[in-house]
């Protein structure tokens, strides 16, 4: 931009404010406008003339319809050009000068007999970058740097004014026999350091404006990665796109996981919750009450209870016990297959008895055997996930082996045995756990 | 029971209820159904069946029940057949199963009707031979249940008369089968609970477990990062 804006020569026009004023101002003139327009005269319906007859005559807010035709206007006509309506200008051969030019060459060429004597119209157009010049003392004061001479210096500023800051052209014309063969971000960097410098020195007053900076070096990594973007070979944009197309199915399997995950959140703290409530209700050995209290509480934000939900029917009335052991209509087909399977496999008639007792047991085992189905979903869910992480681990750090024990029955400790590295750790801990109440540990400890 | 000795409460918001009380009735309902031996003649039918509601308990229901209607299958003539007096039973011939509709009416109009569906049952299971020659029992227990009754309702629910002096016995022994099916219930519940235990225990570990991979994963991605960073 900086650039553009030097070899035009152009101030940045001020933006226009956009004020209240200017916005509320022409808006009260539209709707003056508006209140006018929308003010036509009713024409009212003469008595006994039907609705539809007299919407026919008069649409819209063009009153009285006219007797006879009146179409008097142009239709689709084009108006033609009148020409011939004022007087001739005429025209004359005239020589003239570019004050563009140096040379002071005499050109001639036609022009209005009128605009003799005037300025060459298009002279306005020739705009010179202002290019900085320094005299020696200047030049030894401020402008050395390593890597520059004076005279490679000279050419590049001379360079410079030839080809109006055009670098790439400035490049191309660089004496690279006299001097070594310099990049276009060199040029550049040079020539700005020394319009800033210069700039510095002379003002007396404080700078108006920022000063331009040229980063030689971000411009170089940009032309960098330009250039390797563009070298790439067919193959390699390919593959990128395969993999980019990979990532967004990682992406959206991942969110999907998360979602899962959240969902099994919901269902173990349900399945805490329930069981928790039912075993203080029938107060079970008290060994199983705290293993239940011990466990990490998941939080328990009323999260919707899985299994199933039974109405209650509290209402008053008379009804027949059995209507209590129906399957609410919200539960799927599917749901009561599997239910009702599951009751034949371990014998349980798929209609008991409706006594109160027998009724609510019956209800409570299938809303169990639902959540038991939904966990077990869940946790088949997660072996996948497992699986999946585990040949990404194994991707990762070919040869290693994270054994975490899960798929495996019975895992708690014995597993970790044949870990590596810092699985060792958590061995000794558990061991250190376990070790007070077994014969064994106690030896090893003397 | 404490409410009902509490002068009940009338008027709209009540509803003349006895609120918080409940009297449970336990009924039978089924059929019984006999072969002819062949098949008749005249309308083809080869079973005599008799459909039928009576109390659980040694208790008159005519107390408290105004009339028990059973709908038929339609191919009978008046398949609606209205019972207003004890038994409350059909008996009719016929050649096929189909459901039947009880509707037990109580004296109170202000308690609505109760409906049983009843598959009516002549063939024996597995079409055994000498089964066959036997009569077929297919009953029901089941029990109504009046919440909050009318103090009217109440006052006939608890005041019943004994269907007979004789002890008052079944063709099934429901209270064997009740103490049979709760245990069964009460089995089953426990394995599946203990089930869910297990599946949830399962489920922790796969979720520390995926925890635990997800972390060595981040460490061995941010590791093999810093020792290549011209991959990145």
């Amino acid at each position: 931009m900086g650039d553009v804006q030097d070899i035009l020569g152009l101030e940045r026009p001020p933006t226009p404010e956009l004020t209240k004023e200017a916005i509320l101002g022409s808006s009260d003139k539209l709707k003056k406008k508006q209140m006018q327009m929308s003010t036509p005269k009713v024409s009212k319906r003469p008595e006994g003339m039907p609705r539809e007859v007299f919407a026919l005559l008069c649409n819209d807010s063009k009153g009285v319809p006219p007797v006879f035709p009146t179409d008097t206007g142009q239709g689709y006509k084009q108006t033609k050009a009148k020409l011939g309506m004022r007087k001739v200008r005429p025209w004359k051969w005239m020589p003239f000068t570019n004050p563009g030019r140096t040379d002071g060459a005499v050109f001639h060429h036609w022009r209005r007999v009128a605009d003799e004597g005037k300025e060459y119209p298009f002279a306005k157009f020739n705009k010179k970058v202002p290019v900085p010049s320094y005299t020696d003392d200047e030049y030894n004061q401020h402008l050395q740097t390593t890597g520059w001479t004076k005279e490679e210096t000279n050419h590049l500023i001379d360079l410079a004014k030839r080809f109006d800051l055009r670098f790439i052209v400035m490049k191309d014309r660089f004496d690279k026999e006299k001097f070594t063969d310099r990049s276009v971000e060199e040029l550049k960097e040079r020539f700005y350091t020394i319009q800033t410098t210069l700039t510095k020195v002379r003002s007396t007053s404080p700078p108006e404006g920022k000063p331009y900076v040229f980063d030689a070096d971000h411009e170089r990594r940009r032309k960098e990665q330009l250039k390797r973007i563009y070298e790439r070979t067919q193959k390699q944009i390919e593959e990128e796109q395969s993999l980019v197309t990979e990532y967004r199915r990682i992406e959206a399997r991942k969110k999907e996981r998360d979602k899962k995950t959240q969902d099994l959140q919901k269902l173990i703290t349900a399945a805490d919750s329930q069981s928790e409530n039912r075993r203080i209700e029938k107060k079970l050995p008290k060994k199983k009450l705290q293993q239940q209290l011990t466990r990490p509480r998941v939080d328990t934000v009323a999260v919707e209870s899985t299994g199933i939900k039974f109405p209650d029917m509290k209402g008053s009335g008379v009804s027949v016990r059995s209507q209590r052991m129906k399957m609410p209509a919200n539960v799927g087909q599917k749901k009561i297959k599997g239910v009702e399977q599951l009751l034949q496999e371990l014998g349980v008639e798929l209609n008991p008895m409706p006594t109160e007792e027998i009724c609510t047991h019956f209800n409570e085992l299938r809303s169990d055997m639902v959540l038991l189905h939904e966990l077990k979903a869940a946790f088949s869910t997660c072996e996948f996930e497992l699986q999946t992480l585990r040949h990404q681990y194994e991707a990762l750090c070919p040869g290693k082996t994270l054994d975490i024990p899960v798929l495996s029955e019975s895992q708690t400790v014995s597993s970790s045995e044949n870990d590596g590295g810092k699985q060792k750790i958590n061995l000794e801990i558990i061991d250190v756990v376990g070790s007070p109440g077994t014969p064994n540990s106690s030896t090893h400890l003397n | 029971m404490m409410a009902a000795a509490v002068p009940p409460e009338f008027g709209p918001d009540a509803g003349g209820r006895l609120k918080g009380v409940t009297v449970v009735k336990p009924i039978i309902y089924g059929n019984v159904a006999r072969h002819f031996g062949k098949k008749r003649e005249e309308d083809g039918h080869t079973h005599q069946w008799t459909v039928y509601v009576k109390p659980y308990l040694n208790e008159d229901m005519s107390g408290y029940v105004k009339k028990v209607h059973f709908k038929l299958h339609d191919s009978y003539a008046n398949p609606n057949r209205v019972h207003n007096k004890p038994p409350y039973e059909v008996t009719e011939t016929g050649w096929g199963e189909f459901e039947i509709v009880i509707k037990i009416y109580f004296h109170d109009p202000n308690e609505r009707p109760v409906t049983l569906y009843h598959i009516l049952k002549l063939f024996h299971q597995g079409a055994d031979m000498a089964l066959s020659k036997k009569t077929l029992i297919s009953e029901f227990y089941e029990e109504i249940v009046f919440q909050d009754p009318t103090q009217y309702m109440q006052h006939l629910l608890t005041n019943v008369q004994p269907v007979t002096m004789a002890p008052y016995k079944h063709e099934t022994d429901f209270e064997e089968k009740k103490v049979k099916s709760y245990q069964n219930i009460l089995t089953a519940k426990t394995k599946i609970k203990s089930e869910i235990t297990d599946v949830k225990e399962k489920l922790k570990k796969a979720k520390e477990a995926i925890a635990k991979y997800k972390e060595e994963i981040a460490k061995a991605q941010s590791g093999s990062m810093a020792e290549s960073p011209s991959l990145a």
